[in-house]
């Protein structure tokens, strides 16, 4: 047996204060895509609309592939926990590890020390800007084909999620990120 | 069905390879490299009123630096190439397309034959220079009017060397599908040119069977008999029916109902919009979807079905 904390994954979060509560995390990137299927465009600088979107992406825009379905897509934000294990293949689910660059996985919000799947249903705080956790995201196939990569089953519980805006503002990278509990 | 990115590039080169075709050089103004693709594959051009062109890659498959593409000025075409003549300039923007590949090359065969029309030279630039790595025995016989008029000739004979035979009318030589030869079961022929000449190799070599036989076209399927009828179109997932008028595709018809499907050139051509489909009289009207495919594979932007049919979606 291994001991946990020597696993590749919990040797990197043991030495990260704060669980599903009592954690710091920080925003690494803002992508957007102009609309369906254009490559992602990364801003130093973007304006979240509360209820709508980030500006200039295709889901502010309504011309996004999924914005005929009446879902959560305001704003999405994927772990860079997620892409770090997918390049060392941990779990050992492809041929070999998969490097999913944050321009590539089509999420708008790269973070770091963000527990997303604990978000659900919370409410957190990106810089000035509070998103509302409305459900996790979901692998899909039409990813798997723009990017030509088997990424579906890697992603698998880890791809992200789903926000809305419930205050708008300006967001950058660095900015930091909370928990809001009030 | 294959979704496929669509990137912002830059017009690195631009001439006139003759003078009526623009060769142009498209370079990411972010990533080094582009992403991979092999010989006769081809990429979307979006035009800013949001019309879609296909074009033909014919750089190196090799280089992912850059995708080399050419274009001839067709003022009585469907407009796609006027738009580029007139307002494509080095330095410009250019939305295109990740490469797709509907005119593959056959790893089976042993011999090469391939046949030119013109601009229908573009996919066979990178088809030759692939044979010719490879050491492979091949031909490439180039229809035109004359040197002048025919696109990337001093690529070609950089290219192919011997290997290249020139039919150019103003020159008296014709181009006679019989120099093909007698059916040769090692031996696999491309066309890439107008109507005409695909129709006339593939007369020639009706005997041959379709899999030795390849050929692309980037035009409508023109039939002026065929009037589209009403049918019903069922899914097979969700079991919901919806009505396709006659003057809606199935496409339409399911993009208003909430499906999200990726499309293209959406004339039968590019490929894009391939769906499967389980029973049902389907009337294909494609030019993309090989004989062997049709029993369960149709394109959702031209296909049309007697009477009903029932989707894989």
């Amino acid at each position: 047996m291994m001991e946990a904390f020597q696993h590749p994954a919990g040797s990197i979060a043991v030495a990260k204060p704060g669980g599903a509560t009592a954690w710091q995390g920080k925003l690494l990137h803002i992508h957007v895509a102009p609309s369906a299927s254009y490559e992602m465009e990364e801003l130093q600088e973007a304006e979240c609309v509360a209820g709508r979107g980030i500006v200039g992406d295709r889901y502010f825009e309504g011309t996004g592939t999924y914005s005929p379905k009446p879902d959560v897509r305001e704003v999405t934000l994927i772990e860079q926990e997620a892409l770090d294990a997918i390049s060392r293949n941990d779990p050992p689910l492809q041929d070999g590890p998969i490097t999913l660059e944050p321009r590539d996985h089509r999420r708008n919000l790269t973070v770091i020390g963000v527990p997303l799947n604990h978000l659900v249903g919370r409410r957190f705080r990106v810089g000035d800007v509070i998103l509302r956790g409305g459900r996790l995201n979901f692998p899909c196939k039409y990813l798997e084909e723009l990017l030509g990569l088997p990424v579906f089953l890697p992603l698998y519980n880890r791809s992200g999620l789903n926000c809305g805006i419930e205050r708008g503002g300006i967001i950058r990278p660095g900015d930091s990120i909370e928990l809001l509990t009030s | 069905m294959t979704a496929r990115l669509i990137m912002k590039l830059r017009v690195a080169n631009m001439r006139f390879t003759t003078p009526d075709v623009l060769h142009l050089q498209l370079v990411h103004p972010l990533r080094p490299a582009l992403p991979e693709w092999s010989a006769g594959a081809h990429v979307d051009l979006r035009m800013p009123d949001g019309r879609v062109r296909q074009y033909s890659l014919c750089g190196d498959p090799d280089d992912r630096s850059r995708y080399e593409i050419a274009i001839k000025r067709e003022a009585t075409g469907r407009g796609g190439s006027v738009w580029v003549h007139e307002n494509l300039r080095e330095g410009n923007e250019v939305h295109i397309s990740a490469p797709r590949n509907n005119l593959p090359l056959s790893d089976k065969g042993k011999r090469y034959i391939l046949v030119a029309g013109g601009i229908g030279i573009t996919p066979f630039v990178s088809m030759a220079r692939t044979l010719a790595r490879q050491n492979k025995d091949f031909t490439l016989h180039y229809c035109a009017r004359s040197a002048e008029q025919a696109p990337l000739l001093a690529e070609l004979r950089d290219i192919c060397g011997a290997n290249l035979q020139c039919w150019f009318s103003a020159d008296s030589r014709r181009f006679d599908p019989a120099v093909i030869g007698p059916y040769d079961e090692n031996t696999h022929v491309y066309i890439c040119g107008p109507q005409r000449l695909l129709d006339a190799v593939q007369s020639a070599l009706s005997a041959w069977p379709e899999e030795q036989v390849h050929g692309e076209v980037f035009q409508m399927t023109v039939d002026e008999n065929f009037k589209p009828e009403p049918f019903e179109a069922t899914v097979a997932s969700t079991g919901q029916r919806f009505l396709v008028p006659a003057d809606k595709s199935l496409l339409d018809v399911l993009r208003a109902n909430d499906f999200p499907l990726p499309s293209s050139c959406e004339m039968g051509v590019c490929g894009s919009c391939e769906c499967g489909y389980r029973d049902g009289l389907v009337l294909h009207r494609d030019k993309v979807l090989p004989t062997s495919k049709r029993q369960d594979r149709l394109m959702l932007c031209v296909s049309r079905a007697r009477v009903s049919v029932t989707l894989d979606l």
